[in-house]
């Protein structure tokens, strides 16, 4: 297996060919989705329609913290055209929402908390979607306010209320340890300890929250936008009190997730008024309400320490991180847990602790985002290691090969190392690759400009952290030769139906476009997790593989007939079965599957995946999360304008482990993206809260890359396969993202000698510290 | 009060009574359930919404209904079709133009108004001309490169 280099040239398919042992893995075939995309067709959440149906709006407190005593729905019930109104005691079970925690009122009861700005108090079912806003502001209710609490500190002081009936205010604390950190640390010639700071991020999906429903007395349908059709309706079965076998979730086209989308937005209202008023039923987020009650990205308060020897051997790593999130757990327990396990980045250390909080306050929640609390840490910890090489003596790049994972190493959970460690190779492509687009030392384009290049490497643990997160596939071979694959697997655009097809094709030895998907439908399809922790290439492709494989069983078995062969002498090549032993004589697999049916044979396989992981200890972590990591390095070199503190980024060499790569250009789009967001975290985007609600519920306000923003992208696919890929692959959507804002910071560094702690690096907030150091023009 | 307008979409004549404060974005979607153009953030910042009036690209949300009486809308619908690709649909289709696709329509028809304007553009203005889309899963690369394609097919088909 090799190293890729994808030019940022005019992109053509064939360019891509790897030249592997594989017909249709490795290949850039077009995306299966995106045909309708590009026609205008697909179907969102928004785009459904039927002539009697209702709309939904919510009435949301105006409190961050109080007790709810009464609501008064009675204007809104007269308002023309308003159907009905749901509260509470419209929700007939349990009322309590969440993806790892039932915390989350549907709609807030009498006697119970408001725990944030936003809590749904009623839903206006009307007429018109007009009629249901202006109906939701005639709803009151009556309060008794509470303090809320609103930072981390007060959220921990010793004498403060608890936001649950707890004794503490913080969803999960996490501990990873191992080694003696505290006897390492007074070996180490050279130790860095830093404080960080990082914002809030939001999701910026461009589709708001979206969907529709239809009861029809017995099974109820959903379409939605999601990222997990099977935990939807076990959640909303729990509320509703309906048996999952009468819910039906359809996956709608998913206008971006990237986290935000694995938590239930709408559903649980239309679903109510569905079966309440017995007509369809829609309702869309505005483009506020998605922005400022969506979950976030966790900001962290970060301490980390990072000891070493003179050579620049790291010996001791310390840290303790603290991520505010917010009202409602939703995934902030996982997140901090990812983040103790990951928090020490792709280095070998003998001796690492890493104390986590996910902390409970009155603030909006914070759950998944893309990179799941481990980009805040690279921010961080990337940037300790830069300095610690400084302090070395050594160029940034040599320290962390120098300290690299390789086979065998032993992570800080416990576990070690089998295969797939690319790190190594990240960095040497960037050593290699890097100086042929971003020169080592070259002069600002302007004299009031000063230019840097900086560094930052990342490891991702694919799949979900130390829990079981199987995922199931059926494959159908039908009469005419063509193959129906089903799995739950969400395909939110990153391109996993795509991915399904490729693997099913290769293993079947057929033609990609004669493969067609259904994904993500509890009615039709296998329970295939969460489109989170890139996980869908790893643990969904491993059951579409196993899948193909037993339906190739099938076969192979009526081939072996049609050529008077043993089914251990048949094989494959050119889309045509054939006999070993005679490879003259073929049949297709339409032959094939024609024989089945002659022979009472269904070629119908199935197959599921769980990646080999243990629970980790709640006291010190030990135990084994992933079954596989990928790995990346990035180097960017960028200017600021001394004067006014102004970035430019200018390119971008981003060189990922993805182990094989399925699809490079889907890969490289995935690493353009990922690397954007990224920017994004490092120069711009911020969520404003004052006083518990969000002030920046816009695109005006609240800023993303635009095309004008982007850099220069040199996207480099390692491949660097693990045992337990399917085909060796692992995964990218996250990895793209999460060294990205670290690498800028280095990158400011370099061309400053000012180390900015604190993201994001506006304008604004670089000048305050060039001025600082002295450095402003 | 509702006026009756007429208007041409996608070639086809219309007419339809619309309230004074209605917005073209609305007519198009709730009432004629064209969906191509998308309602993100409904105050001219995304350009999800685009639609071509009279050939120039428009943020549909901030255009109100009224206004197109006598004109001519074009969306994505009216572009191209599943046998007959547009060459801006074929190159963001082949060069993974497109991931979750919400932002595509209106991206596509910015560029159309974009190329039927500038036929023969630079990367930097390719990117002026997209920078009023916002896309958050592409990083804009693959959209520009695809524009850049199609420009080059429209321009050797001439």
């Amino acid at each position: 297996m090799g190293t890729i280099m994808v030019e940022d040239k005019i992109a053509v398919t064939e360019k891509y060919k790897l030249g592997n042992k594989y017909h249709v893995l490795g290949k850039s075939v077009p995306k299966k989705d995106v045909l309708n995309k590009v026609l205008g067709k697909s179907k969102f959440g928004a785009d459904y329609y039927a002539d009697n149906m209702v709309h939904c709006k919510l009435t949301r407190s105006k409190h961050s913290y109080a007790i709810l005593r009464s609501i008064d729905a009675s204007k809104a019930l007269a308002y023309p055209g308003v159907v009905t109104v749901l509260t509470y005691e419209n929700v007939p079970g349990l009322n309590r929402q969440g993806e790892l925690i039932k915390d989350e009122p549907v709609l807030v009861r009498i006697g119970e908390k408001i725990r944030k700005k936003g809590d749904p108090i009623a839903c206006v079912v009307a007429e018109t979607a007009k009629i249901a806003e202006e109906a939701a502001k005639l709803i009151t209710y009556e309060a008794d306010e509470l303090q809320p609490i609103l930072t981390v500190e007060d959220a921990l002081a010793p004498d403060a209320d608890m936001i649950y009936d707890n004794d503490h205010n913080y969803f999960i604390k996490r501990v990873v340890v191992h080694g003696d950190v505290d006897e390492a640390f007074k070996k180490c010639d050279i130790i860095v300890e830093n404080d960080y700071k990082t914002q809030i991020q939001e999701h910026a999906y461009i589709e708001p929250e979206g969907g529709f429903a239809v009861y029809d007395g017995e099974v109820l349908t959903i379409y939605a936008c999601s990222q997990n059709v099977h935990l939807d309706a076990l959640d909303l079965a729990e509320n509703l009190e309906i048996p999952m076998n009468k819910l039906r979730v359809v996956q709608s086209t998913t206008g971006g997730g990237f986290g935000g989308k694995l938590d239930l937005t709408v559903q649980p209202y239309i679903a109510l008024a569905a079966m309440k008023t017995g007509r369809p039923a829609k309702m869309v987020f505005d483009r506020k309400e998605s922005m400022k009650y969506s979950v976030k990205r966790h900001p962290f308060d970060i301490h980390v320490k990072t000891g070493a020897d003179k050579t620049g051997k790291i010996i001791a790593f310390d840290c303790l991180v603290y991520g505010d999130s917010g009202a409602y757990a939703s995934l902030g327990p996982a997140t901090l847990t990812r983040t103790a396990t990951q928090s020490a980045g792709p280095y070998e250390i003998d001796n690492v602790r890493a104390i986590t909080y996910a902390v409970t306050t009155n603030n909006p929640q914070a759950g998944a985002m893309r990179g799941f609390g481990v980009p805040q840490m690279a921010f961080a910890v990337e940037q300790n290691l830069t300095e610690l090489a400084e302090k070395v003596g050594i160029d940034p790049i040599q320290l962390r090969k120098n300290n690299a994972y390789q086979v065998g190493s032993v992570t800080p959970t416990g576990q070690v190392l089998q295969s797939g460690v690319g790190i190594t190779k990240t960095l040497e492509a960037i050593e290699k690759e890097g100086p042929k687009y971003i020169a080592p030392k070259k002069e600002a384009s302007k004299p009031y400009k000063k230019r840097g290049v900086g560094v930052a490497s990342m490891w991702y643990g694919i799949g979900n952290t130390g829990f079981p997160n199987p995922s199931g596939a059926f494959v159908e071979v039908l009469m005419d030769g063509t193959v129906h694959v089903k799995i739950g697997a969400a395909d939110i655009g990153q391109g996993s139906d795509t991915t399904m097809c490729q693997i099913v094709a290769e293993v079947l030895g057929v033609p990609y476009q004669d493969v067609r998907i259904t994904s993500a439908d509890t009615g039709l399809t296998p329970d295939g997790g969460a489109s989170s922790a890139s996980r869908q290439t790893y643990v969904s492709g491993n059951a579409c593989r196993l899948a193909a494989e037993s339906v190739k069983q099938s076969i192979i078995r009526a081939a072996s007939v049609l050529l008077d062969a043993d089914p251990d002498d048949v094989g494959t090549e050119n889309y045509c079965y054939f006999a070993k032993s005679n490879p003259e004589k073929k049949v297709t697999i339409k032959d094939c599957a024609c024989k089945c049916h002659h022979m009472g044979i269904v070629p119908l396989g199935h197959g599921y995946y769980n990646p080999p992981t243990t629970l980790l200890n709640m006291k010190d972590g030990q135990g084994i999360p992933y079954g596989c990591y990928a790995y990346a390095t990035q180097m960017a070199e960028i200017e600021v304008d001394m004067r006014t503190g102004h970035i430019d980024v200018l390119q971008i060499v981003a060189a990922h482990d993805v182990g094989t790569a399925v699809n490079p250009i889907n890969i490289e789009a995935q690493i353009q993206g990922g690397c954007t967001m990224g920017l994004g975290l490092g120069l711009m985007e911020e969520i404003v809260i004052e006083n518990g609600e969000v002030v920046t519920p816009s695109f005006a306000s609240y800023m993303i890359p635009t095309a004008l923003d982007v850099p220069i992208y040199h996207s480099i696919i390692i491949e660097e396969p693990d045992i337990n890929g399917p085909f060796g692959a692992k995964g990218v959507g996250e990895p793209s993202l999460i060294p990205t804002a670290a690498a800028i910071a280095n990158a400011l560094y370099d061309a400053t000698g000012v180390r900015i702690k604190r993201l994001p690096l506006t304008p604004e907030n670089v000048l305050a510290e060039l001025k600082k150091a002295g450095k402003a023009l | 009060m509702k006026t009756t307008i007429c208007f041409r979409l996608n070639g086809e004549e219309m007419e339809i009574a619309v309230e004074p404060n209605l917005t073209l974005l609305d007519m198009l979607r709730e009432r004629l359930h064209i969906t191509s153009p998308k309602k993100s953030c409904d105050e001219g910042d995304c350009g999800a919404c685009t639609v071509l009036l009279n050939g120039k690209a428009v943020n549909s949300c901030l255009v109100l209904a009224l206004s197109v009486n006598g004109q001519e809308v074009m969306t994505l619908e009216g572009l191209g079709n599943a046998q007959n690709l547009h060459p801006l649909q074929k190159h963001f289709y082949e060069m993974g133009g497109s991931q979750c696709g919400y932002c595509t329509p209106g991206m596509i028809m910015a560029a159309k108004a974009f190329l039927d304007e500038n036929p023969n553009p630079t990367e930097e203005e390719v990117k002026e001309g997209l920078s009023g889309n916002l896309c958050r899963c592409t990083g804009y690369i693959k959209p520009i490169k695809a524009t850049l394609a199609a420009a080059k097919e429209i321009n050797e088909g001439k």
